[in-house]
């Protein structure tokens, strides 16, 4: 699910999926650097995706998947709405609907006592943990190797509670293997609710406009995979300090939401620079759920857990700066826009996304991405996909030739903690033509 | 005592005799019974969800009741669990969350409706009119939520408590079939026959 690659980013060079160092730097030098890294390396793998299937609340409420999610772990339009109301059911009513008896932490009547008390809170009254597990069955069609079985790929322990009535965690161990390198993470947020429209983050933060961590398919998004000259990167993981929020539209529908953070950028955990970067994102949407819940305005012929007639759009900047070594530190600045339009059992969305580099001594570059995707519901279990994706990683160059690529998948949800995704990756363009490559994926939560 | 006075004494003596045959008369016809037992449920967490009905009444309708039985929503739970109507009741599906709901059945018995869905606080109905219909409700929104409708021929039924006891009251005297329905398990009918005074214990045992 989360991609670490962490000695990559480190070591700034190689390609996406195999990490290795660079091979032009050596003696004294290479070993301080080598040292520097290896540091950075250890604390960058501490770094991960964010992740938000998470079946403790399926116990705590005592509730299917398919309440929050459309198919783990992407949210339907409910979960969007209870991840607003800071994992807590909309409009007030979560102690209602908890079935799990939480552990107080100190009685109600302490608050009178403040602030000579501690203020009192609670924990769940069960384990807050669950396990993601996932496994893959990959094909590539140019490579020694055309078949493996990677069994598993990624094992996740995963965590999340509220405490009291205005914090929440986030969490999970992470084990993953990433090009015949195991990986481990551990990321985790804190967050302060004070209410849907303002939440105060610390921890692992949502830099990433795209939905990476809640995608359907295996592959990444390319916008989010688009690396700057020294190798930042949207998709990694992003250790900071975030506030967001959101609320309902005019009539209970639809509605706004922002986020607006600063974070170390590039090296999460450990930033490789002294300049800290900054993003923001904001959509808006029209129809559909409201964006914290509640039922107003929401009379309907048709439901069902996947559907949310509604169009919401949106725009987001990052701006950073990304270092690597041999080289000047780079100042980019990225921004961009998606839709995301839902109807009955359809959904189309996509993104754009522009990132200009800006490197002291070297030409500036100009990079333009964008994917477009549809998805039909056939089943509420069975689910196609098709995404084209494109990118030009210098606008302004002839040399650098566009990629593009179409990815047609199909998800399965055998049971509504076990899903098999069947995906190819068909690149268009003359550079990877025929390196086509197809994954079986098996997940299962509990 | 004058001639009046006892010719009046006479007719009060007469009307009270008169009243007391017709209340004998009439309560003759209407002699009733309570239904009375324990449901053991075998492979079950509890007793209780079992409806136990008498089956058909040959030459008897009976209206169904003017006013709606109700099927709530809440915390995520459909209340009841099992809810038996005389066929022809309509039933109302209360949401009373404030999360988006649903009601629908896959059964052709009940026409596969599907509700759509309605906010907090609000009702939308259903008819049900083929007896022997048991379709079970669903909530597409949330798939864990179940619960069953048992659309049945006559107004005697009853549903057990948690604790297997059950009580059908004001059956007519009579010979009866006594049959019952689980949504797991599984029980065999009783012949029983109800008084014109008196209650009768039936028990079952159900199981897979």
């Amino acid at each position: 699910m989360t991609k670490l690659l962490a000695l990559d980013v480190a070591a700034n060079c190689c390609s996406r999926e195999t990490p290795h160092w660079h091979p032009h730097l050596t003696g004294g030098h290479m070993k301080r650097i080598m040292l520097g890294l290896i540091g950075a390396a250890l604390l960058l793998l501490v770094s991960a995706g964010e992740s938000y299937a998470i079946p403790a609340f399926s116990r705590k409420y005592k509730t299917s998947c398919s309440t929050c999610h459309y198919a783990a772990p992407m949210l339907n339009a409910f979960g969007k709405a209870f991840r607003n109301n800071g994992y807590r059911y909309p409009a007030g009513t979560d102690l209602e609907m908890t079935k799990e008896e939480p552990v107080s932490l100190g009685a109600e009547g302490q608050k009178r006592a403040f602030p000579d008390a501690i203020w009192p809170a609670d924990i769940p009254g069960t384990s807050p943990f669950s396990v993601r597990a996932i496994s893959r069955v990959n094909y590539q069609a140019i490579g020694d190797v055309k078949w493996n079985l990677e069994l598993p790929h990624e094992l996740e322990l995963l965590y999340a509670a509220t405490i009291g009535e205005n914090f929440s965690v986030f969490g999970e161990a992470e084990i993953e293997n990433e090009g015949g390198e195991t990986e481990i993470a551990f990321p985790v947020f804190l967050q302060y609710d004070h209410s849907p429209g303002l939440h105060i983050r610390a921890g692992m933060v949502y830099a990433d406009p795209t939905p990476t961590h809640l995608r359907l398919t295996r592959n990444h998004y390319n916008v989010a995979s688009l690396r700057s000259r020294n190798g930042f990167r949207l998709r990694d993981d992003f250790a900071g300090l975030e506030v967001w929020g959101a609320m309902n539209g005019a009539d209970g529908r639809g509605g706004f939401t922002y986020r607006a953070g600063i974070v170390n950028g590039q090296g999460s955990l450990a930033d490789v620079n002294k300049e800290k970067d900054f993003y923001g994102r904001a959509t808006y949407k029209i129809g559909g759920l409201g964006e914290i819940g509640g039922t107003e305005g929401s009379t309907s012929e048709v439901v069902d857990f996947f559907i949310d007639n509604s169009l919401t759009l949106g725009a987001f900047g990052y701006v950073g700066t990304a270092s690597k070594a041999g080289s000047p530190d780079e100042d980019f600045q990225i921004y961009g826009g998606d839709a995301d339009f839902w109807y009955d059992r359809f959904i189309l969305n996509g993104m754009v996304m522009f990132m200009n580099s800006d490197i002291t001594g070297k030409t500036d570059q100009k990079s333009f991405a964008y994917y477009a995707q549809g998805q039909y519901v056939l089943y509420p279990w069975l689910i196609g996909i098709v995404r084209y994706e494109w990118e030009d990683r210098d606008t302004d160059s002839d040399v650098v030739k566009p990629i593009n690529s179409v990815i047609p998948a199909i998800t399965v949800m055998a049971r509504a903690n076990v899903k098999f995704i069947c995906e190819f990756k068909i690149p268009l363009d003359d550079a990877n033509k025929n390196k086509n490559t197809f994954t079986l994926q098996i997940e299962f939560g509990i | 005592m004058h001639r009046f006075e006892e010719r009046q004494e006479m007719k009060k003596h007469v009307l009270v005799i008169g009243v007391g045959v017709l209340f004998l008369c009439h309560t003759g016809t209407l002699a009733a019974g309570d239904i009375k037992g324990k449901v053991k449920a075998r492979g079950a967490k509890h007793n209780g969800d079992a409806v136990i009905f008498i089956d058909k009444i040959p030459g008897k309708t009976f209206q169904p009741p003017k006013e709606h039985a109700t099927m709530d929503q809440k915390n995520l739970v459909f209340i009841p669990h099992v809810l038996p109507v005389l066929v022809g009741t309509t039933v109302g599906y209360l949401n009373s969350d404030d999360v988006l709901h649903n009601v629908f059945t896959p059964d052709k018995c009940a026409e596969k409706f599907n509700l759509g869905t309605w906010p907090k606080g609000q009702v939308r109905s259903f008819t049900f009119k083929e007896p022997g219909c048991v379709p079970v409700m669903l909530c597409n929104v949330h798939p864990e939520m179940e619960a069953f409708v048992v659309v049945l021929e006559n107004p005697y039924y009853a549903v057990s408590a948690k604790d297997g006891s059950y009580t059908i009251k004001n059956v007519p005297a009579g010979k009866y079939t006594l049959k019952i329905w689980h949504e797991k398990l599984k029980g065999e009918s009783q012949e029983v026959t109800v008084m014109e005074s008196g209650d009768i214990v039936v028990d079952f045992e159900i199981k897979r």
